[in-house]
């Protein structure tokens, strides 16, 4: 351990970090709310109500935006601001940016409330919001971007901590990805044309697509990871030198992944095979993250039976380490056969947003609200409820759509002796029925932890108010 | 190999930007790989690996940069 070479007294700014915690818990009750109404249309059709802004095709990029950037975003700010805060003993660079960014980012999210059901969308998937929409991110996410990278330069601390590399490629990345994918010639506030044509503008959807997954979804989630496992558990990272090569092999390795959603398609085989390629080599520094949050658990194992948090995070490397292993198949060209286009893709992408993100999530997100009122949680019983809750919600859903996609592929390729299919295209969708009833009870189930989440963190942080109310002295101790 | 065949003289400058551009990523890479492995830095990283647990405290007095 480093000698303490001076001393410092620093209080940091936590008011933003507060505010950013308290969104990140009632948008996951609304972003995975509004899944489950556009699960449930899928499997009863007459939820529409013939009302155009409620049908599937408006409201499933409302849930997807509001779960990766209002929930998501929310816990990646929340968690960022913390960690760099505290990893570099210092305050932010600048508390009044934080604020722009916060109160920018929220508008960015009432933006997207409004446009998406009015059916105004770009139609690229996870950059449906219109051009001028795109602009105000960009604006936001560079103040995020340049207070970040301040308050780095600025820290106390010799080390740059793993967490914070991990926070600040991806938002290196998604500043690029995002301005490039956007370019777009508008026409009037609600349309515009993108630059890319054909099957350029296919590559630079996935381009976009998969490395929003990789570099958010990925690697902004790690960065939570590395940093409130070991501080739960009280156990050092196991590897510090494996968590350096791990950022950096995600780094150079998620980039080249695009392609391998669009094998079959017009662009180059070699692309498509080379997206495979890496895809696979990825399950090494994935696996090997993924070992490294649960081996931090060495000699502090007896701890998941009583920290109900320390069980969503490590619970969160178990769905890691299952979805990057998932991904990697399914980007093989002769699986990828019987997987695209099925439901398959969609059991994937939830075991990464159930299982990896949201627990993660739901992990620091306790962790901090206890740091950050300065109490204890108004009821530990919850949590594990919550916890068992999210479980079993996310592995119906899985479940589901995992058999449903593989049942639906098998259905779609099945032909006779003659050569001809077996089966409508109506008939496999008929057969989805029970996978659509039991995937609509898994997200119920799921949005039903999230309730109980934001109960218990209402209640804690009037518990703590209450405190402090009465006894000053002891709300500070 | 054919499959692996290249047409040299129909590259565009295009094209000879993104070949430099993944072989300069591929050395860098490799630097990493290379830095991430030597075992002189072996103590300093795993010197690091209980920094995140030195923060305790609403207050931070940790501050070791000279």
């Amino acid at each position: 351990m480093e000698a303490h070479a001076k001393s410092v007294t620093v209080k940091y700014d936590m008011d933003v970090v507060r505010w950013f915690t308290i969104a990140a818990v009632i948008f996951g009750v609304v972003g995975t709310f509004i899944g489950v109404y556009v699960a449930s249309e899928l499997a009863w059709p007459f939820l529409n109500f013939d009302m155009a802004e409620i049908t599937f095709g408006r409201l499933r990029p409302l849930h997807t935006n509001a779960v990766i950037f209002a929930f998501g975003g929310n816990v990646l700010f929340a968690t960022g601001y913390y960690i760099v805060q505290r990893t570099g003993a210092t305050k932010l660079w600048s508390n009044k940016l934080a604020w722009f960014h916060f109160w920018g980012w929220q508008t960015i999210i009432v933006c997207a409330v409004i446009t998406l059901p009015l059916g105004l969308s770009q139609g690229k998937e996870y950059a449906e919001l219109p051009w001028w929409v795109d602009i105000m991110i960009a604006v936001v996410w560079l103040s995020y971007g340049l207070n970040y990278v301040m308050t780095n330069v600025i820290r106390t601390t010799s080390h740059m901590y793993v967490s914070n590399w991990f926070t600040m490629g991806m938002i290196v990345m998604i500043t690029y990805l995002h301005v490039v994918n956007s370019m777009a010639i508008p026409v009037d506030w609600a349309t515009s044309y993108s630059i890319y044509s054909g099957v350029q503008d296919a590559m630079i959807q996935w381009w976009w697509g998969h490395n929003a997954v990789g570099f958010y979804l990925t690697g902004g989630f790690l960065g939570i990871m590395y940093y409130f496992i070991p501080k739960q558990s009280g156990r050092p990272v196991f590897s510090y030198r494996l968590s350096v090569l791990h950022f950096w092999t995600l780094s150079f390795g998620y980039v080249w992944l695009g392609a391998h959603h669009l094998q079959y398609t017009a662009l180059p085989d070699w692309t498509g095979s080379l997206g495979a390629a890496i895809s696979l080599a990825m399950i090494i520094p994935s696996w090997g993250g993924a070992m490294n949050g649960m081996m931090t658990l060495s000699g502090a194992w007896d701890k998941l039976r009583t920290d109900y948090i320390l069980r969503f995070l490590v619970t969160a490397m178990a769905f890691y380490a299952m979805s990057t292993f998932d991904g990697p198949v399914m980007a093989i060209k002769s699986v990828n056969a019987l997987s695209h286009y099925t439901d398959w893709t969609v059991g994937h992408v939830h075991a990464g947003a159930l299982g990896w993100m949201s627990m993660i999530s739901f992990g620091a997100l306790y962790h901090m609200v206890k740091k950050l009122w300065n109490t204890e949680m108004y009821s530990d019983r919850l949590v594990n409820i919550h916890f068992w809750i999210a479980l079993i919600g996310a592995v119906t859903y899985v479940v589901a759509m995992w058999v449903s996609g593989i049942m639906q592929g098998l259905m779609w390729r099945d032909y006779d002796e003659y050569g001809t299919l077996t089966y409508t295209f109506v008939e496999s969708v008929s057969a989805m029925h029970p996978y659509y009833v039991m995937r609509a009870v898994g997200g119920a189930i799921f949005n039903l932890g999230t309730w109980v989440m934001l109960f218990n963190v209402v209640m804690t942080i009037r518990q703590a108010s209450a405190t402090r109310a009465t006894n000053p002295v002891a709300a500070r101790a | 190999m054919e499959y692996l065949h290249t047409d040299w003289a129909a590259m565009t400058r295009n094209d000879w930007i993104g070949v430099t551009f993944t072989v300069l990523a591929f050395v860098a890479m490799i630097a990493v790989y290379i830095m991430v492995f030597n075992p002189r830095n072996k103590d300093g990283f795993a010197a690091q690996a209980d920094m995140a647990l030195r923060d305790e405290g609403d207050e931070n007095n940790s501050g070791d940069k000279k």
